[in-house]
């Protein structure tokens, strides 16, 4: 009884001892799983909390891109050249978009677009928060999708550029890509001006993707690019252009080049090109006629090269115009050293010929000749001083420096050679700069294509003011060159050149081609190079043809024609001659031709005249007013020069001060609707390209200046077939 | 000797602690609800007014419990626990299908979770068992087998609903009170062994458990070092219950300036609150709530200690078990220590029948407290004499 008592006692307190060191393992066991938790949450919370926190601001946000506008450019008397028209980009956020949503959307673009659904769902479906689905489309597309509220998709408007001459002046404003960068020409050489920066918007979303604004995250505006103002003169641009292009289909040449300056300044008024390039194009992949030759290709240039030769014996007195060589009747053998010689050729030969005649007719031989009196060192200063052989730093992309070889890189027939215009690389600017010397009282000028960079306020950035490089030749040189450039029109290889009443110089050049190292026999490059009025010089013009088959080859059968009838086009227009006081234009010109008369309907009076001026038209109000409403004769007639132009002015009250009347564009091609509103004061947005066919506010509407007015334009390429 | 001493007060740190866990609790499921009451019941405070309710119920009856003496319960724990069978049976006939489960049942408009109320009244009919039994627990028929059914059929029927996550939890904490209860571990070992394969078979059964275990264990070590990956393949919801936590940092994000609870993390109010309490309040705030359950786990061990008899100390045990380990794996879970499961945190979740059940146990542990001396070696100390009204003492000769 006791010790069964006591082995009850004895259990009993075994038992208790062993719950007892139960309740401690517990204990021990849940204190343990909380340091755990609390060694995670230092983990978590401490350690690594930067990393979620960027996970977590990143899910909270979505940031927007808001696009800069690209700057305008404008040519030197204010046309719009290149501005922007407005598409639009389709983006996802894919983290934001749900199954079904997705595959509704992926459906949706395939339909509208024509593309296998697959190509959307694959976007769709990866993690990324911002992806495009399509690009620059018309935002006519926006309708599809406005309708289905599909959390995660983004509408972008897209500012495309558009080049509203189209070719005219392609290669040299250049384009763009489809993110707006500029890929080749002005729009690439600027296109840190041009681009401005994009602004982007930070909208707030919660775990659906739903997105919205929210103060926390200020919305960072776009700072739009700025406006370039180009010295080229659209419509020396594209006469330029269209001249070149016609010369070359007549001669059935390969190509063409043309470089015109105002040698005063140094300024580019056109620099056109031949086959011509057309920026709105994207989708042309052929590069290589996207750049700008006449600064990054370098030619022998023949005979426009015996400026050099002619200018060193010149300036240095070496040799009087009216000196008589003999020129060996166009064959010449010139001993190069022991029994060896070397035949000089004339394509003409002549017996005896002044130095002046020999410039004229372009003697090879009497230049080789004058070379020998001139000597290495001075001819090689003197092409150095008329730029050749270094770049003119003009302000276009990939500009090469030529090639002028080193006096002692001379061979013992380089002198010769030089002479008439091989062994030497020159590019068609340096060329046309060079003569602009000649033309500028022997000062050669940087060349020039951007006149000014201002912001959108119309504050000036940056300017360019012509810029001295040096003194190349004497005036004195520079005045019997002159006389010689005068002759070479008048009575020698550029007779095709003359003009009645317009005093030309010029100086032609014919070069065989050198292909793969070889000269050819067939193909030659004619080129041209001339300014005018020779008095007085305005413009100073380069016409390179490469490769003439029909009609003659030389730079006189083939090249100057091309620059007299530019001549005589621009010297037609509200040129920068009007202003000079050489009486060259004569009266007897302008009378007898019949000019088309422009549209100054619903412009303001002001430009009204100037317009008509600039046609040689004059103005006859009838009434009074600030804005034309029409005009007898309409547009598009053809009247005498000098003919009087009726203004028929609004009968409407007066509009007040700052307040315009909002002209109709309906039906307009593009780009007049906006130089018509642009001319007005308006600002204008574009939707699509082509011809208008809507806008808004109406036209007939008095608005404020700076108002702006929406067109929308038929856009059949962009918009496509829609089922 | 004295058998039953009133000492009639409660222990005030456990009551502080729940209460302050309620109140916060308050403040936590109305920022993490707002948003997804707003979404699906198109009223951003239509969950906080539901939760102030039961948080007005709990405080309530804590205070029931917390007056009846709990030496009474004794006599019904049997009863009760039959009715928690019947109701749990009722459920998976009538009950209201959520999520694939049947887990609710109706009482008009009042809902609640027969699994909640099996929890506690398993718990109190151990406790019974444990003390009537005595040293007979250690015998296997007469001791063991009886609380090992009820466990089963407890467990068993709320496996069932399906809901495996409960169900563990009984069989976890059933287990922890029976083995500090004495039981012959060799017993335990016994029936346990042939319950893992029942389990396996159970976990394979339904594709998405299972499919849960093995991405956890698969990516477990990765979800250690918090590799991004790693936490987005166990689930969208712990990925944005973690990057809730990390958000919040140090000091959180301050209160109501969760963007977590901003339709990103699913359940933001209820089994992942901790994540929300994170966010707002960083480090500071989870630490505060996890110190909380320390000290209620401190007290509850304390009570059970000392309390006066057998059964207040298994039921104390039990109680403070049962919380602390619901709050210690919930929290576990919304760190990724464990895998996803639908516990909630005592106290602070949104959930109206654990919150009340939960309360009216912390009520019981509280009547426990109030006849419990929690010093004891302080009435210990012998009595060696009286002082004279001079102020001296009188020593007394034994």
């Amino acid at each position: 009884m006791i010790n069964n008592k006591k082995y009850l006692e004895c259990t009993q307190a075994k038992f208790i001892r062993s719950r007892l060191r139960r309740i401690l393992f517990l204990k021990a066991a849940l204190i343990f799983g909380l340091l755990i938790v609390v060694a995670r949450l230092i983990q978590i919370q401490i350690i690594k909390s930067s990393d979620f926190k960027e996970f977590a601001r990143k899910q909270y946000e979505a940031k927007i891109p808001l696009p800069a506008n690209r700057g305008n450019i404008y040519d030197r008397n204010g046309n719009i050249l290149a501005s922007n028209t407005m598409f639009i980009d389709l983006a996802v956020d894919a983290t934001a978009i749900s199954k079904e949503d997705g595959l509704k959307l992926a459906n949706l673009l395939s339909k509208v677009f024509n593309k296998p659904v697959q190509s959307y769902l694959k976007i769709l479906n990866s993690e990324k928060q911002f992806e495009y689905l399509e690009r620059t489309v018309s935002p006519e597309y926006r309708k599809y999708f406005e309708a289905e509220k599909i959390h995660g998709f983004i509408i972008i408007n897209q500012p495309k550029r558009l080049y509203h001459y189209g070719t005219v002046g392609g290669q040299l404003l250049g384009g763009t890509n489809i993110d707006n960068l500029g890929l080749s020409g002005i729009e690439l050489f600027a296109n840190q001006y041009l681009r401005g920066v994009n602004g982007y918007m930070i909208l707030q979303r919660d775990g659906y993707g739903r997105a919205r604004a929210s103060i926390d995250y200020p919305r960072v505006e776009p700072e739009n690019g700025k406006n370039l103002y180009l010295t080229i003169d659209l419509a020396y641009q594209s006469i330029a252009e269209e001249e070149l292009k016609r010369g070359l289909e007549k001669a059935k040449a390969d190509a063409g080049i043309l470089v015109m300056l105002k040698p005063a300044t140094g300024e580019v008024l056109a620099i056109a090109q031949c086959p011509s390039f057309n920026p709105n194009d994207f989708s042309i992949e052929d590069i290589s006629n996207q750049k700008i030759r006449a600064v990054t290709d370098m030619f022998e240039p023949g005979s426009v090269f015996k400026l050099v030769t002619a200018s060193a014996a010149l300036e240095h007195h070496l040799v009087k115009p009216e000196q008589k060589f003999n020129a060996e009747n166009g064959r010449y053998n010139v001993n190069i050293g022991g029994r060896k010689f070397r035949l000089i050729t004339d394509t003409k030969p002549h017996d005896f010929l002044t130095f002046q005649e020999a410039m004229e007719q372009s003697s090879n031989i009497v230049m080789a000749k004058v070379s020998d009196l001139v000597g290495v060192d001075r001819f090689y200063t003197r092409a150095r001083d008329f730029g050749f052989g270094v770049q003119t730093m003009i302000d276009l992309p990939g500009e090469v420096k030529g090639k002028l070889k080193k006096p002692n890189e001379w061979s013992g027939t380089t002198l010769n050679t030089i002479a008439y215009g091989y062994e030497v690389g020159t590019t068609p600017i340096q060329i046309t700069a060079a003569y602009g010397a000649v033309a500028n009282k022997g000062i050669l000028m940087k060349p020039y294509v951007i006149r000014k960079i201002a912001n959108e306020h119309g504050e000036i950035i940056q300017e360019s003011k012509p810029l001295e490089i040096r003194r190349s030749i004497s005036e004195e040189t520079a005045k019997k060159l002159s006389e010689f450039f005068k002759g070479v029109v008048l009575r020698g290889t550029a007779k095709t050149t003359i003009i009645d009443g317009i005093c030309i110089a010029g100086k032609t050049g014919t070069s065989r081609l050198m292909i793969d190292g070889k000269y050819m026999q067939e193909k030659f490059l004619a080129s041209f190079v001339g300014y005018f009025p020779a008095e007085k010089p305005q413009v100073v013009c380069l016409v390179m043809v490469d490769n003439p088959r029909v009609g003659g080859y030389t730079g006189g059968t083939a090249a100057a024609p091309i620059f007299r009838e530019i001549v005589n086009r621009i010297r037609m227009t509200k040129s920068i001659f009007s202003n000079g006081n050489n009486g060259v234009m004569a009266a007897n010109h302008t009378t007898n031709k019949s000019v088309v008369v422009p549209d100054v309907a619903n412009l303001q009076l002001s430009i009204a005249l100037k317009l008509l001026e600039s046609q040689n038209l004059t103005a006859d109000p009838i009434g009074t007013g600030k804005i034309v409403l029409t005009q007898e004769p309409l547009p598009g007639d053809s009247v005498m020069a000098g003919s009087k132009i009726k203004l028929i002015f609004e009968k409407k009250p007066e509009i007040s001060e700052g307040y315009h009347l909002i002209p109709n564009v309906v039906g307009l091609p593009l780009r007049r609707a906006i130089n018509r509103l642009t001319k007005e004061g308006f600002e204008s947005v574009i939707y699509g390209s082509g011809t208008v066919i809507s806008q808004s506010p109406d036209a007939g509407q008095v608005a404020s200046q700076k108002t702006v007015v929406s067109i929308i334009c038929s856009d059949n390429k962009l918009v496509g077939k829609m089922q | 000797m004295i058998a039953k001493r009133q000492y009639n007060y409660s222990d005030l740190t456990t009551l502080f602690c729940v209460m302050i866990l309620m109140g916060l609790s308050v403040l936590v499921v109305y920022t993490a609800s707002s948003s997804w009451a707003l979404q699906k019941f198109g009223k951003s405070e239509y969950l906080l007014t539901s939760h102030v309710f039961k948080v007005f119920i709990a405080i309530v009856v804590l205070f029931i419990g917390m007056n009846i003496n709990y030496q009474n319960y004794k006599k019904f724990t049997r009863g009760v626990l039959i009715i928690a069978a019947l109701l749990l049976l009722f459920t998976l006939v009538l009950g209201d299908e959520v999520k694939g489960a049947v887990r609710f049942l109706r009482f008009g408009s009042i809902g609640f979770q027969p699994s909640e109320f099996a929890k506690f009244a398993l718990i109190f009919h151990l406790s019974t068992m444990l003390v009537t039994k005595k040293e007979s627990v250690l015998d296997f028929k007469k001791g063991y087998l009886p609380m090992v059914l009820w466990v089963g059929i407890i467990s068993g029927l709320v496996m069932i609903q399906p809901n495996f996550s409960t169900s563990s939890m009984i069989l976890l904490i059933s287990f922890i009170l029976i083995f500090i209860g004495g039981i012959r571990l060799k017993h335990i070992v016994l029936t346990v062994a042939p319950l893992i394969p029942i389990v396996l078979i159970y976990m394979v059964s339904a594709s998405y458990r299972w499919a849960r275990v093995e991405a956890f264990v698969k990516n477990f070590s990765s979800l250690l070092t918090l590799n991004s990956n790693a936490i987005k393949e166990s689930g969208y919801q712990l990925w944005q219950g973690i990057i809730g936590f990390g958000n919040g940092g140090i000091l959180g994000v301050g209160l109501g300036n969760s963007k977590q609870r901003d339709l990103f993390l699913p359940e933001s109010y209820g089994d992942f609150i901790f994540s929300i309490v994170g966010e707002e309040y960083g480090i500071l705030g989870t630490l505060f709530f996890m110190t909380l359950f320390f000290l209620i786990l401190w007290r509850g061990f304390k009570i059970a200690r000392y309390a006066q008899d057998d059964y207040g100390k298994f039921l104390a045990y039990g109680i403070t078990i049962t919380i602390t380990v619901y709050a210690l794996i919930n929290a576990s879970v919304t760190l990724g220590l464990l895998p996803t499961t639908g516990l909630s945190m005592p106290f602070v979740s949104y959930g109206g029948s654990s919150i009340v059940f939960s309360a009216y146990a912390i009520g019981v542990l509280l009547n426990i407290s109030k006849q419990t001396d929690l010093h004891p070696k302080l009435s210990r100390i012998p009595v060696v004499g009286t002082i004279n009204a001079d102020g001296r003492i009188n020593f007394e000769e034994k």
